[in-house]
């Protein structure tokens, strides 16, 4: 078993447009958790985002275009796999995840209860509890995945995770494009990856917008409940064949 | 049967189509390998242009009536067909670029930190 002091870990922070945000984001992380590594990936944000990076000497990636969360969210864990990072935990740049829960996050991978931990508002219905729509559609989507793979899992949007040296190989190869979150999961559970989650509190945003709008949730809905369909019947057929 | 004008116009299209295609590959402007299908349809549009007994039979095998409507049947089916290479093809560039744009984030901040402190080699 491993102990924190000799797990490198490297936290992934995407950041689209994230000016108003990111500078609050790092500082507090840099202040709680100064002994951990950072990285953000920043997704060819048309703000101000890339020359805060410089300014502060931040530890930053710059895409040279927009990639999208998942692309983005995936080019840290390629870096984290080139740096032999042990454990990567990736945190929305908006504020909404709080660092101080980062050892709750880490602590089942460190004891090796989970390859993929998954920080949960809903555990302890702390905190930021998002809308009622939102809700609802997170439940309907946590109920297609245990439906699918038989795991229960209920906050799955979540972005605050953290996963294992194993997983970050995984991830570095193999990461949904956009709105990656719910699908990441079956992911990880088709990978024979075992999934905990651990309740955190989670703030409202602290500035700049959500990547989804209410225009959008019909699509997001759609795409998702069929890109984990998609996902559950290739790795189903693969794992047939092999 | 087939109007022997229809024919005749059939046949100077599908001639048009070949050389069409043989130019743009003849200027790398087209990839052999995508050109592929290109090719297989027009060689199948000539051969059933040329023996039209062949496409009234095929035709019949799949219960359409009229010769005309199969011609077009068989147009759209190939067009399908086409399309989805390209967007299968679109698809696969999707995920390479994404694999390049973040190697390209990851070796500016390489790059960065070389500048940064230049006496650093890598081990």
């Amino acid at each position: 078993m491993k102990n924190k002091e000799n797990a490198k870990v490297l936290i992934i922070i995407p950041a689209y447009n994230e000016s108003a945000n990111i500078e609050q984001v790092i500082n507090y992380l840099v202040s709680q958790a100064p002994e951990v590594d950072y990285i953000i990936v920043n997704d060819g944000s048309t703000d101000n985002t890339l020359k805060i990076c410089e300014e502060q000497h931040y530890h930053y990636l710059d895409l040279p275009i927009n990639l999208g969360i998942g692309g983005a969210v995936q080019a840290g864990y390629v870096y984290a796999l080139k740096n032999d990072y042990d454990i990567a935990v990736q945190m929305d740049g908006d504020g909404q995840h709080d660092i101080a829960y980062l050892d709750e996050v880490l602590k089942p991978i460190l004891s090796e209860e989970a390859d993929i931990v998954i920080g949960s508002r809903f555990l302890k219905k702390e905190g930021f509890q998002s809308s009622q729509t939102r809700r609802i559609g997170i439940k309907i989507l946590s109920m297609l995945i245990k439906l699918t793979t038989g795991k229960k899992v209920v906050d799955v949007t979540s972005g605050y995770r953290a996963v294992n040296r194993k997983f970050i190989e995984i991830y570095a190869k193999d990461y949904p494009a956009d709105y990656p979150e719910p699908e990441a999961i079956v992911t990880a559970i088709m990978h024979r990856g075992k999934v905990v989650e651990v309740p955190v509190k989670m703030k409202a945003r602290e500035g700049g917008e959500s990547s989804i709008t209410f225009r959008k949730s019909i699509y997001y809905m759609i795409k998702v409940t069929l890109a984990i369909l998609v996902c559950r019947l290739s790795y189903g057929v693969r794992r047939a064949k092999g | 049967m087939i109007p022997s004008t229809l024919r005749i116009t059939l046949i100077v299209a599908v001639i048009c189509y070949f050389i069409i295609i043989l130019y743009l590959l003849k200027k790398r402007a087209l990839n052999l390998k995508y050109t592929l299908l290109w090719l297989l349809a027009g060689g199948v549009m000539g051969i059933l242009v040329i023996f039209p007994d062949l496409l009234v039979r095929v035709i019949h095998i799949f219960g359409i009536q009229d010769n005309m409507n199969g011609l077009f049947i068989m147009c759209i089916a190939f067009m399908l067909m086409i399309l989805m290479a390209l967007t299968s093809i679109a698809s696969r560039q999707n995920m390479k670029i994404r694999a390049l744009v973040q190697e390209i984030g990851i070796l500016d901040k390489r790059i960065r930190e070389l500048e940064a402190h230049p006496e650093e080699k890598q081990e």
